[in-house]
């Protein structure tokens, strides 16, 4: 088991265009009334242009994909993060981040994290994950 | 437009609290939202913590704005953020018990004392039958006036 150190960077997990038709099947699944996710004229409306916006917890999926790709699908202890600016689709979105601190266990590590979402180089979202590391998968 | 004494009267307000339980196909759909590949085992993706805790709770989402004073339109409600903190590994087909309500709201006026907007802040919590606080969120909703 490899213990990661302060100021490693987390690989990126990259979306290259962010897709209208899953937000569609987000809407559905969350019963989310609100239009600028799947009607491009409120969107319009909103004098925002043609796409729709995508959903905050999706722009947060995209964090803990990258957290899951690095410390496992049962690695995410707590997400604390604030949204910035609004993603659209189409939109090219990279989540990244670095570690700030690790703690090694007996049973692996413990590691906080500063993370994001960028579009180019305009932060979308931005906070704190904690990560842990367990040798055997701990339910 | 909710008065002073309305969006103070928020806090402590508690939604119905319900049970929920994480369908696998909900699961596997919420994770290819997200663009990537099914969760492994029957993990279900963290971002569950948006909608379970809401629905679960007795809400909704279409509720929560009219909590708020919202009128669902465009531009109305935005996301300030999210606190989510995951004390054991949610999974699918696992039921549930969901209860919360509003924690704080605060009232953004002007320097003419025009109210600007209500930030809004509800905490749900889901429980384990059989092994206790599982998951806990506070999200944060800003409401334009």
């Amino acid at each position: 088991m490899v213990v990661p150190a302060a100021g490693d960077a987390l690989p990126p997990f990259v979306v290259e265009s962010v897709d209208p038709q899953r937000m569609k099947t987000m809407a559905a699944i969350l019963r989310d009334p609100y239009p600028i996710h799947w009607d491009r004229a409120a969107v319009a409306s909103m004098g925002l242009g043609e796409r729709t916006v995508n959903q905050g917890p999706l722009n947060l999926g995209y964090i803990a994909n990258m957290l899951m790709a690095w410390g496992g699908d049962n690695s995410i202890r707590r997400l604390t993060v604030q949204f910035h600016a609004r993603v659209f689709d189409g939109d090219r979105v990279v989540a990244g981040g670095v570690v700030d601190s690790v703690a090694a266990t007996d049973e692996g590590w413990d590691a906080t994290c500063s993370v994001w979402l960028k579009r180019a180089s305009e932060t979308m979202v931005s906070g704190t994950a904690h990560v842990w590391h367990r040798r055997i998968d701990v339910r | 437009m909710l008065t002073d004494a309305q969006v103070e009267g928020l806090v402590g307000q508690r939604f119905p609290g319900g049970d929920y339980t994480i369908a696998h196909w909900e699961n596997f759909l919420l994770t290819d939202c997200t663009a990537r590949q099914p969760m492994t085992s029957d993990l279900v993706h963290p971002i569950a913590l948006f909608h379970v805790p809401i629905q679960g709770a007795g809400t909704s989402i279409a509720e929560l704005f009219r909590l708020g004073g919202g009128d669902g339109q465009a531009g109305s409600v935005s996301l300030l953020g999210y606190d989510w903190e995951y004390m054991k590994p949610l999974c699918e087909e696992r039921r549930y018990r969901v209860e919360g309500g509003v924690v704080s709201t605060e009232r953004v006026v002007d320097a003419a004392g025009a109210v600007l907007h209500d930030d809004i802040a509800f905490q749900i919590e889901l429980f384990d039958p059989d092994d206790g606080l599982a998951a806990r969120v506070t999200n944060r909703w800003r409401f334009v006036r």
